[in-house]
């Protein structure tokens, strides 16, 4: 736990985005509809505007807080609520001051704008309390538990980013894959989201990548997904280890977007026990130091293999074989 | 002897990621190597073929830096090109994230300039980092965004001073803090008012500050003003139409306001008093020189 200087607000501080709207120049606002925004999943998804050339977009934010904070003869004195939307990878950040609803009240509403052109992705949106302790102003004395993603591309409202797949032949498609042409699928963990670029030149494979149920082809089509899903999360997680920052003392960086999340996912299975910042550590001092980056292996294939659900689907299509051999059978 | 690209089309070009990385071999590294221009080409995607695009402007520019700073340290380049290639560049920031901008530039329109310019005088290397590598490492990366962040509305005047500075380029630029412009505005006053001079001053004040705003709410104490989606479109749009901008004056950035006087001052004020009681490097050698390369 850190350890602050001076009284924070103890509680819980929560944040909503209750509507959501965009503008282009010269043109009408256009209010986006419920399904833009999921509450359980705390995202907006901006890329379900009509408007087209929309310029810039503007979040309804409320946030609640613990009454504490403004009663009279507590440590703090100038309240402020403030929105904070930021996105890393355009050096972005946006704030704008939410105003009580009611004197004295827990919630605050207000609205924050941001460019499309500072949004390459997904900007983060949270809440921060700020108030003058110990005669120090702007003190953060407090903020959102969780927070909102807002997308600027996604048309849903959803928080975990799956991989893109990419059917594609490889002998005539982009250069990069002409050498691959023999094998069926290859993982690209460079790049915005990570891709699974899918052979169609290999015999049947469209075939088994339309198929579904419980047939033959179904079964191997099941496999198949989970076993390219294991792929793609130990090329996300080699990547991601291989390009970390590091500050001047040695301590590796989160990354962030989907490659800090996924390390986040697996680094408990890879390194056990250890906080994931201690985690973070080891694998990198283990990649980057004299030994113990092979023995890592093992646990780098076990973390990506649960996750991408390979011992169910590999059940699966046993029973579903042996299934399949009865009824022949009968 | 790395060299200028033999064959250079009239339109920029994106490289991605899985495509740049075989383009960038020892040979390039040290400096011997030239990159093969058609194979790197049909490699790229090209961007749409509008003036905003063309890529002789560009590559003009560079020639100019190379030929301006030619009996100079390379690293001397920095200040008088970063506000130029913004200018000339113009871009959105969502545009300037995209890597494999950053890439074309590097590989496809001028090697010759990140070998000159990155070049380790000890290792005789180049990091590959120039080459494709972060915001705040690649050699068109870092200079752009640190115009973008260190420009005051139009005044590229700041950009001049913080890149005057290596370390404002090498670790400011990647700390958060920058993103809030007040703070930006006010680390540059005061490399003005000398009271940070050397690159391990303005690193130990850069880390103070970052280390301040995780309890301090700097937006709170020192507002900005909001976003100007019409003065950057209006910037751009004149790109489209294919304004040409000088090379030896300093140019204008996007018509934006500046960021409030009062806020920029109050934050300098605040900055020189966090300034004077933090630990300043100065025995072991620094990062300043080793990250010169």
């Amino acid at each position: 736990m850190k350890v602050f200087p001076y009284s924070r607000l103890r509680g819980t501080v929560s944040l909503r985005v209750d509507a959501v709207s965009v503008k282009a120049p010269e043109q009408p606002r256009e209010q986006l509809d419920s399904r833009a925004r999921s509450v359980t999943e705390r995202v907006v998804a901006l890329g379900l505007a009509e408007t087209e050339d929309w310029e810039t977009a503007a979040l309804t934010v409320s946030a609640t807080i613990p009454s504490k904070a403004t009663e009279p003869g507590g440590p703090w004195s100038d309240v402020v609520v403030v929105a904070v939307l930021t996105d890393r990878t355009t050096n972005t950040r946006v704030t704008t001051r939410l105003v009580p609803e009611s004197e004295g009240g827990r919630e605050w509403r207000g609205e924050l704008q941001v460019l499309r052109a500072d949004l390459f992705e997904r900007g983060v949106l949270t809440v921060q309390v700020v108030a003058t302790v110990d005669g120090v102003p702007g003190r953060i004395i407090a903020e959102a538990t969780d927070d909102w993603v807002v997308d600027a591309r996604s048309d849903a409202p959803v928080r975990e980013q799956t991989f893109d797949i990419k059917e594609v032949g490889f002998a005539k498609g982009p250069r990069w894959l002409q050498n691959f042409v023999d094998i069926p699928w290859i993982v690209n963990a460079a790049g915005r989201l990570p891709t699974v670029h899918i052979n169609t030149d290999f015999e049947g494979m469209t075939d088994v990548l339309n198929a579904e149920g419980r047939g033959p082809e179904g079964l191997v089509n099941e496999l198949m997904v989970s076993q390219m899903a294991a792929d793609v999360w130990i090329a996300v997680f080699h990547s991601a280890i291989g390009e970390l920052e590091i500050e001047d003392d040695g301590t590796p960086l989160f990354p962030y977007g989907w490659q800090g999340e996924v390390l986040r996912e697996m680094l408990p299975d890879v390194v056990p026990d250890r906080t994931l910042e201690d985690a973070l550590r080891e694998v990198h001092r283990r990649r980057v130091g004299a030994t113990g980056w092979t023995e890592l292996q093992p646990r780098i294939q076990y973390a990506a293999m649960r996750r991408a659900g390979v011992p169910a689907a590999l059940t699966e299509t046993v029973r579903g074989l042996d299934k399949l051999k009865r009824e022949d059978e009968a | 002897m790395t060299e200028r690209p033999d064959h250079l089309p009239e339109y920029l070009a994106r490289l991605a990621d899985e495509n740049a990385a075989r383009f960038i071999g020892d040979g390039l590294l040290s400096g011997k190597d030239s990159v093969p221009a058609i194979a790197l080409n049909q490699a790229a995607e090209p961007l749409p073929e509008s003036p905003r695009w063309r890529l002789r402007a560009l590559r003009d520019l560079i020639d100019d830096a190379m030929y301006i700073y030619r009996d100079d340290r390379p690293t001397q380049a920095d200040a008088w090109l970063a506000p130029r290639l913004h200018a000339i560049l113009r871009l959105t920031r969502a545009e300037a994230a995209d890597s494999a901008l950053w890439n074309y530039l590097a590989l496809g329109v001028a090697p010759d300039f990140v070998v000159w310019r990155h070049r380790s005088e000890s290792k005789k290397t180049v990091n590959a980092r120039y080459f494709k590598g972060p915001y705040h490492k690649q050699a068109f990366a870092r200079l752009w965004w640190s115009a973008e962040l260190f420009r005051n509305g139009s005044d590229y005047e700041p950009v001049v001073v913080a890149c005057g500075n290596q370390d404002m380029l090498n670790t400011v630029l990647r700390l958060d803090v920058i993103d809030h412009r007040p703070i930006a505005q006010a680390l540059v006053g005061l490399l003005r008012r000398e009271v940070v001079r050397t690159g391990r001053e303005a690193n130990a004040l850069g880390k103070a500050v970052n280390t301040a705003a995780a309890t301090l709410m700097y937006d709170a104490i020192a507002a900005d003003v909001e976003r100007d989606a019409g003065a950057l479109r209006r910037w751009i749009d004149e790109a489209e139409a294919g304004i040409s901008v000088q090379h030896r004056p300093l140019p204008a950035g996007p018509a934006e306001e500046g960021a409030p006087q009062d806020s920029v001052e109050r934050l300098t004020d605040h900055f020189a008093e966090l300034f004077a009681e933090a630990p300043v490097r100065g025995k072991e050698e620094g990062q300043a020189e080793a990250e010169e390369d």
